[in-house]
């Protein structure tokens, strides 16, 4: 028990089953930087002058100065003497800090069962579970022998009733398309008549996500919380089982249709009323916001949830940028003031839990939503689109598209876009042309995107490069072997048009090494066809990405640009 | 979950190896049972005293209690080869006959205990489908080369006849009335005969009366309605003909396109109609009017069985 009065042991302690109880990891990140025990000792350490081999020697007085601090007032401020090192505990050293680390202790799922039980319990248990459910079932033989029945009378004759006279195949033809009444009524007949559709459950179409019984298919056992019942009802939750496959959407709906049956009197809105909120399984609701409805529950590994009415949004400040200027370096006053502008524009236009002012609150906040004019929530939804496109233009997604080699050749290939390179891979059903090599190219490469060319359905996207084929002033990123390989490519690819990866040097409007004059970075380009859609998709992703780097070489190639338009309209003017 | 005693259920089982039991006015699921991991479910009936289910399918007949929570079944047949395709109850539920792809039907003693098998009819060939003529002691069966039985379980006579050769039937039905017999074949025909029984207790006699030209593809079900007025016939074509027992005409068509209708049951006064379909949906229609009333889903596959008991509640005087 000598333990328990030692501080150094205690606060090990206390420490310890923090970590190793917390599942968030939070608790960790916390106190990680703040080592108590340690510092104590350290300090100890530090002014009693104590040399490290002598804390063992140290114990036997132990028991003299427990007995000491024990008639101590308690307030009194610790001294140094009283933190004893509890040996064993002992990882003050530096040198030994990492090799005295106990080994993490895993959790199971199961938290608060104290010793787990072996496999074998286990097995044993689901195999007694099994006999006594195959005690309750009778057995039967289907091959057995035939045993003829002893009663004569076990088959037995039946007199079948002679039909009603009243059915004669004349008295049926005379009304062709009725069969007129049998003068009789059914069960059935009487409970739908008592029951109008207006009485069937509007969320019978969820009833298929049920996941009870289902056989070979992955299943989900959540715990829901109904915010909508009135209060001894609520704080028990219902327990559902649905298909893994199901939306978070189709949950809803799902346990809707299932509160619908087993609280008769409650009324329920329509679906998008209801958002499934995290829970702890304490029944308290957590702040944060619903889970996203378009995602498979299959998702989330939570245990209990609660249904409950959505919750307006809580005023986020949205700054609008126009022209999403505020992702450029910003370098004139007048973006300045734009940007100024936008915050005060966005500002301004908040208003408490999302009322119908709001036009952000009013597409997803509570009841709000059909007052709220259609316009607001279409331009809510383009800003937030726009919002998700910036969040979303470094993660990797690849599309299709044709890329044009030479002036008239085009091949199937893929282009991958991330926030680290941009991958150019031809089809694999491509048929007909050789396969060709795959290009990756570092983004550090990669200067501009643009449509050059807009049709009807169809537009031309034009991605812009440093070439390799003159002195780098760009070092870094750029002698990787991707973009060596690219160029090796680029140059078979000018002698013929089946050999490496297209790229179109000779395709018109291109200029090669028309900015050579005043930089010695020199861009290339290849060009692909693609609808409208997919070229805007990719071309404000691509940009996007640039943007957020703003690397050199894409103001370089601003820049040469821009020199290279001034210079001709110098031309034209001269001309004129 | 309410007692079913008194509530009307219709139960339904299918590819997704389970079976559904459904408040049929409401159209609210009551209980999901496990089937068998490796079948779907062929056939389904209930017992006459309505508090236990039977199904059939792939090596397996089993027997659930309607009335306990328990989804687990109370009987289970062992040993069973091959698909088992049909089973149906003596109306006193004494007895109750399956019929199997390995050829033979049999007739299970349910009165004893424990249950066991006390007739056995060898066809020769799978045994597609199986039915009980209302006198309780003919079965009607249909086979897989083709052959239509009817089979005296009391004096073990039987008689045979083939309708039309290299067609498979798939279905047969006697009518509640006891005057026709309907057999159901691969081809889309549907051939009838009449039933004619002698006072003298002896086994009723087979006349041929008519063949329809029912569907333009396989039949899957044929039935009669409980007034014996209304033949029906369900088929791989996607649709479910109501033919008039008086001339065989066509009374009704109901649709449900791109969809094999795969099994049907009729209320007790003949004027609505469950149907089981592939789309996983069940539907109940008013034949009057041919419009859908109720939908029952929730099976994630093709239904292929449903079973519905009704009552007659009053009669209407006119």
């Amino acid at each position: 028990m000598a333990t328990y009065s030692n501080q150094h042991w205690l606060l090990s302690h206390i420490r310890n089953s923090f970590i190793s109880t917390d599942d968030t990891g939070m608790c960790e990140t916390v106190m990680l930087s703040d080592d108590m025990p340690k510092h104590y000792l350290r300090k100890f350490n530090s002014s009693a002058g104590v040399e490290s081999h002598r804390r063992r020697p140290l114990k036997p007085p132990l028991v003299s100065t427990q007995t000491e601090r024990n008639i101590r007032h308690p307030d009194a401020p610790m001294q140094e003497v009283d933190f004893v090192c509890y040996p064993g505990l002992d990882l003050s050293d530096d040198e030994e800090d990492m090799s005295t680390h106990s080994f993490d202790i895993q959790m199971y799922p199961e938290v608060g069962a104290h010793r787990f039980r072996s496999n074998t319990a286990q097995k044993l248990e689901k195999l007694d579970i099994a006999k006594r459910r195959a005690a309750r079932i009778k057995s039967i033989n289907y091959n057995e022998e035939v045993q003829p029945p002893d009663d004569k009378d076990f088959f037995k004759r039946k007199a079948i009733p002679n039909i009603k006279p009243n059915i004669s195949p004349k008295e049926t033809k005379s009304n062709d398309d009725d069969l007129s009444d049998e003068g009789v009524q059914s069960m059935l007949t009487e409970q739908l008549a008592k029951s109008p559709k207006q009485t069937q459950n509007k969320f019978v179409e969820f009833a298929r996500f049920d996941g009870t019984s289902q056989v070979g298919m992955q299943t989900k056992r959540i715990n829901v919380y109904l915010n909508m019942l009135p209060e001894p009802d609520r704080n028990y939750p219902l327990k559902v089982c649905v298909l893994s496959t199901a939306k978070i959407q189709e949950v809803i709906g799902f346990v809707c249709y299932k509160t619908s049956l087993q609280y008769p009197d409650v009324p329920l809105k329509s679906l998008q009323h209801y958002g499934l909120y995290m829970t702890e399984d304490n029944d308290d609701m957590e702040d944060f916001p619903p889970l996203d409805n378009r995602e498979p529950c299959s998702k989330f590994g939570f245990s209990h949830l609660t249904l409950a009415e959505r919750r307006p949004l809580a005023p986020v400040t949205r700054v609008d940028y126009p022209g999403q200027l505020g992702t450029k370096s910003m370098t004139s006053e007048d973006d300045k003031a734009n940007l100024a502008d936008a915050a005060v524009r966005a500002l301004k236009n908040i208003t408490l839990n999302g009322g119908a002012a709001d036009p952000g609150g009013g597409a997803t906040g509570g009841g709000g939503g059909d007052e709220s004019p259609h316009d607001n929530v279409k331009e809510y939804e383009k800003r937030l689109l726009n919002h998700n496109d910036m969040l979303e233009a470094p993660m990797h997604r690849s599309f299709r598209l044709n890329i044009i080699d030479k002036r008239f050749f085009k091949s199937d290939v893929t282009l991958g876009i991330s926030g680290e390179r941009i991958e150019i891979d031809q089809y694999k059903n491509a048929k007909f042309w050789p396969q060709k090599k795959p290009v990756s190219t570092p983004i550090d490469a990669v200067a501009h995107c643009e449509i050059v060319e807009r049709r009807q359905l169809k537009a031309l996207l034009r991605i812009w490069l440093k070439s390799n084929s003159s002195s780098s002033s760009l070092p870094s990123g750029c002698t990787s072997a991707p973009i060596n390989a690219s160029v090796t490519t680029l140059n078979t690819g000018t002698g013929s048009s089946s050999a490496g990866i297209a790229h179109s040097p000779s395709s018109p409007g291109n200029s090669f090494g028309f900015f050579s004059t005043t930089s010695n970075i020199r861009f290339k380009h290849y060009d692909f066809d693609t609808d409208t859609h997919t070229a805007e998709q990719i071309h404000s992703k691509l940009n996007c990405i640039l943007e957020m780097r703003s690397s050199e070489l894409r103001r370089e190639f601003l820049q040469q640009r821009e020199r290279k338009l001034e210079r001709q309209q110098v031309k034209k003017q001269l001309k004129l | 979950m309410e007692a079913m005693g008194d509530q009307l259920i219709l139960a339904t089982g299918g590819y997704d190896h389970t079976i559904k039991v459904w408040q049929a006015h409401t159209g609210n699921c009551i209980k999901t049972m496990r089937f068998v991991e490796t079948s779907q479910v062929n056939a389904l009936d209930r017992t006459p005293d309505k508090t236990r289910l039977a199904a059939c399918g792939y090596q397996c007949i089993r027997l659930y209690d309607l009335e306990s929570n328990c989804t687990a079944p109370v009987i289970n047949f062992d040993g069973v080869q091959k698909n088992v395709t049909r089973l149906g109850f003596q109306e006193d539920g004494n007895w109750m006959f399956t019929a199997g792809e390995d050829h033979h039907v049999r007739i299970w003693d349910m009165i004893s205990a424990p249950p066991h098998c006390s007739r056995v009819f060898d066809c020769e060939s799978p045994v597609n489908a199986a039915c009980l003529h209302p006198n309780q002691v003919e079965i009607g069966m249909g086979s897989q080369n083709g052959n239509v039985f009817l089979w005296d379980v009391k004096s073990e006579k039987h008689e045979c006849i083939v309708p039309e050769v290299d067609a498979s039937i798939q279905d047969v039905a006697i009518s509640p009335d006891g005057h026709y017999l309907a057999a159901a074949n691969n081809k889309g025909n549907c051939y009838i005969w009449s039933l004619c029984s002698s006072p003298d207790q002896k086994m009723s006699t087979m006349r041929p009366t008519k063949k329809i030209t029912a569907h333009s593809r396989y039949i899957l079900r044929c039935k009669f309605s409980p007034d014996s007025r209304l033949l029906l016939t369900t088929s791989g074509d996607g649709t479910a003909c109501l033919w008039k027992t008086s001339d065989f005409s066509k009374w009704r068509e109901l649709s449900i396109e791109n969809y094999w209708v795969w099994d049907a049951a009729f209320s007790a006064d003949s004027k609505w109609l469950f149907t089981a379909s592939s789309d996983g949906v069940a539907r109940l229609w008013k034949l009057e009017t041919k419009t859908p009333t109720r939908e029952y889903t929730g099976h994630t596959k093709a239904i292929t069985a449903l079973s519905f008991k009704d009552e007659i509640i009053r009669k209407v005087n006119h």
